[in-house]
């Protein structure tokens, strides 16, 4: 096609030029290219302000309900150990309660993993997820085969369940934590895209502004005329849709601000809080199993309770109270332990004694629970209303810049019907 | 020519329209779950073995008279022990017969916990001023250095190497290293374990023993017993190899196992005990004796052992340095 079409071309912009030296033909150039711009932009814009509510809308609909769904995942893996562990200390056969508990952290489990792959299409995440659902399956098989061993009274049942803790917590949890870091990373992505200035839509209506004010002037010197008033109306409703585009966009960003500083920062924290309180809880139980040397586990457990302390500083009292009185019985624990009466430490650590760490962690994690559902809803709301701010403006500024255009070419006419 | 143009233009819409639109999302594939017991390993390396000079492994300090439960001679170790209020045992809680925990009662016990408990009574007069600290078998000797246990009863057998850096008492039982298979296997000696994949407790005399093997197997360490088994029933080893004692515990435990072979080893248990210690070493001795004189030995070999291992061979005879 290339010769012929430059051979098709010069006639024409040698026409082009012919005309661009007549008035009329400067009137009709601007007319066309003031409504051209004002489309262009609108459309860009109407566009990007789309853009911004299909984000909070995978926001709410995808990446949240995910990074919830992971954090579940997470605490229902670790709650299986633990009931698979206290079960396990408990000696003999696990009470029907006992059983119940795991079967329903397991239920709880497989519920996460549905809810936190529905829909995803992102490999790395479905890979992960496979994963756990496969590993998930090898560790309910060691639990089970450690109960059978169990109730034939072989050794070798402890060691099946060591097998089982091992996988979990050094490839289950470990899966669950990382796409629950991941899916959080897309959540606050999404945020910020909502929140964001349509940089590239705000550009456009400066050039069409600058455009309008070269076509004044142009029209000025060739018509003496001060101000055509189509030029004037387009330049008015460029500059409200300027207006709207930053006050709509700067409403959503408070709103997202807001999502972030009460919602999601929040969210991040309480979440984490629960996965340290889950593997402060691990060590203890992992003491008394291991019967050995506590050193190592002592150490750990006072590095999650430190750390765990320092994200609940604005937590509610009964929270920061329950993790107080849980450390409370795990120094009893160690004190019983360490002056030799093994069964008092057992009892302290899972027994049903309300002043005692397993009632206590029960109620920080019910505390932790709470807090993560509420600060849920917060997000959420956050998030949704950013959103409302910004429902109507793609349709309204792409209407007004075709409002603007067609303003131009209305005020324009007028003009170039006198030479014709 | 502007027909042809638009024609074109029309056409390259279409196609673009047309495509994009039904590639399938990519399907993701991972592999089966092999979980493997904590801390079990391939061993590579030959550990350079310290070779302790020659020494008589299983004399040990002579005892004197055995001071009553209660009466202590003052400022030795076990008035020490007396003081505090309870005897520390480093013991184990996965070897059957010698010490294991019952999945019934979540109690320790088994032959090397009744004979820690015998200690205690010796000292208090009760079996059960004891504290059983698990010790895995490669910190056996840092726990006794370190003074975080008291003795170590744990299926624990006397070399010259380790008698360098710990005491042990006079022998209490003879064990011989053996082989433990799927029946018809037919791995049944150290020449048919060669090029097989065998496990043994890392820190044992067992798996120094593999690795001396020629033609050499493709040793696995783990760190227990019963983490072998387990990596046997899981297909990740073909045979175990440690003493027959031991091997009896776990083949009660799946009736597919049996142990097999002749005996690769002797293996003398003592109890050890701290060097700095020599008083308790002798006093243990004392103990050990008068279990032999009074019967104490043979009930507890009965009520223990007999009915995995076979009628009693009847106590160990002591044999001492001084």
């Amino acid at each position: 096609m290339g010769s012929p079409g430059t051979l098709d071309t010069r006639p024409s912009t040698a026409w082009l030029r012919r005309l661009a030296r007549t008035t009329p033909g400067v009137i009709g150039i601007i007319a066309l290219g003031v409504a051209a711009i004002c489309v262009i932009a609108g459309v860009v814009c109407g566009a990007q302000l789309d853009g911004r509510i299909d984000e909070r809308n995978a926001v709410l609909t995808r990446s949240e309900p995910f990074a919830y769904a992971a954090q579940n995942l997470y605490a229902a893996l670790s709650a299986a150990d633990a009931a698979a562990a206290s079960a396990f200390l408990s000696g003999g056969i696990e009470t029907a309660e006992m059983r119940a508990q795991y079967q329903q952290a397991l239920a709880r489990a497989s519920s996460a993993l549905a809810d936190a792959t529905a829909g995803t299409t992102d490999t790395e995440t479905r890979t992960a997820m496979a994963e756990i659902s496969v590993q998930l399956g090898a560790y309910t098989a060691l639990v089970e085969a450690a109960r059978a061993n169990n109730r034939q009274g072989n050794v070798i049942g402890s060691a099946y369940l060591r097998e089982a803790s091992t996988l979990m917590q050094t490839s289950l949890l470990l899966r669950a934590e990382n796409v629950y870091t991941g899916k959080l990373a897309t959540v606050a992505e999404g945020q910020r895209a909502v929140g964001s200035l349509p940089v590239v839509s705000l550009v456009l209506l400066a050039l069409a502004i600058v455009g309008i004010g070269v076509s004044s002037v142009m029209m000025y010197r060739r018509t003496n005329r001060q101000f055509n008033i189509g030029l004037v109306v387009a330049a008015a409703t460029v500059i409200l849709v300027i207006g709207w585009v930053v006050v709509a966009t700067q409403l959503a960003a408070g709103e997202i601000e807001h999502s972030r500083t009460e919602g999601s920062e929040r969210f991040e924290q309480l979440a984490r809080a629960r996965i340290l309180a889950q593997k402060a809880r691990t060590d203890e139980t992992l003491e008394l199993i291991a019967r050995g040397d506590i050193a190592a586990g002592e150490k750990s457990f006072y590095s999650h309770i430190d750390e765990l302390g320092k994200l609940l500083e604005a937590a509610p009292a009964a929270a920061k109270d329950a993790v107080q009185k849980w450390t409370d019985s795990h120094r009893k624990q160690v004190e019983a332990y360490n002056g030799g009466d093994y069964g008092a430490a057992v009892a302290q650590a899972i027994g049903p004694d309300p002043a005692a760490s397993a009632t206590q962690f029960a109620a920080v994690e019910s505390n932790l629970r709470d807090g993560i559902e509420r600060t849920r809803e917060t997000l959420r709301d956050r998030v949704s209303a950013a959103g409302t701010w910004l429902a109507w403006s793609p349709t309204a500024t792409l209407v007004l810049m075709v409002v603007a255009a067609s303003a131009a070419v209305v005020g324009l006419w007028p003009r170039l019907k006198e030479f014709l | 020519m502007r027909t042809r143009v638009v024609v074109a233009l029309l056409a390259v819409a279409v196609a673009v329209a047309g495509c994009g639109s039904t590639v399938a999302p990519e399907s993701v594939s991972v592999s089966p779950a092999e979980p493997w017991p904590s801390g079990a390993a391939e061993v590579t390396t030959t550990p350079t073995a310290a070779n302790a000079a020659d020494c008589d492994r299983e004399a040990s300090l002579r005892p004197g008279p055995l001071p009553s439960p209660g009466a202590m001679p003052p400022g030795s170790t076990m008035a020490a022990i007396a003081e505090r209020g309870r005897l520390i045992a480093g013991v184990d809680q996965s070897t059957d017969l010698f010490g294991s925990r019952n999945p019934a009662t979540g109690q320790l016990e088994g032959f090397d916990i009744d004979i820690a408990r015998e200690i205690a009574r010796a000292i208090f007069g009760d079996p059960n001023r004891i504290q059983l600290r698990v010790v895995n078998a490669k910190e056996r000797e840092s726990v006794l250095q370190s003074g975080e246990v008291d003795v170590v009863v744990r299926t624990y057998s006397i070399t010259c190497e380790r008698k360098q850096v710990v005491d042990f008492s006079t022998v209490y039982y003879y064990a011989d290293q053996k082989i433990l298979s799927a029946k018809g296997s037919g791995i049944d000696s150290a020449a048919a374990l060669g090029g097989k994949r065998v496990c043994a407790v890392s820190g044992t005399t067992s798996l120094s023993k593999l690795l001396g093997f020629n033609p050499r197997p493709q040793v696995f360490s783990a760190t227990t017993w019963t983490d072998c088994l387990v990596m046997l029933q899981q297909g990740q080893v073909d045979a175990i190899s440690t003493d027959d004692s031991v091997l009896k515990g776990l083949a009660v435990q799946d009736p597919t196992v049996g142990v097999s072979g002749d005996s690769i080893a002797k293996e003398p248990y003592g109890i050890g005990v701290n060097k700095d210690h020599e008083d308790l070493v002798r006093f243990v001795n004392g103990v050990l004796e008068k279990m032999r004189d009074d019967g104490t030995w043979e009930r507890l070999y009965e009520a223990r052992l007999q009915q995995a291992l076979g009628p009693s061979p009847g106590p160990p005879a002591p044999r001492y340095e001084d």
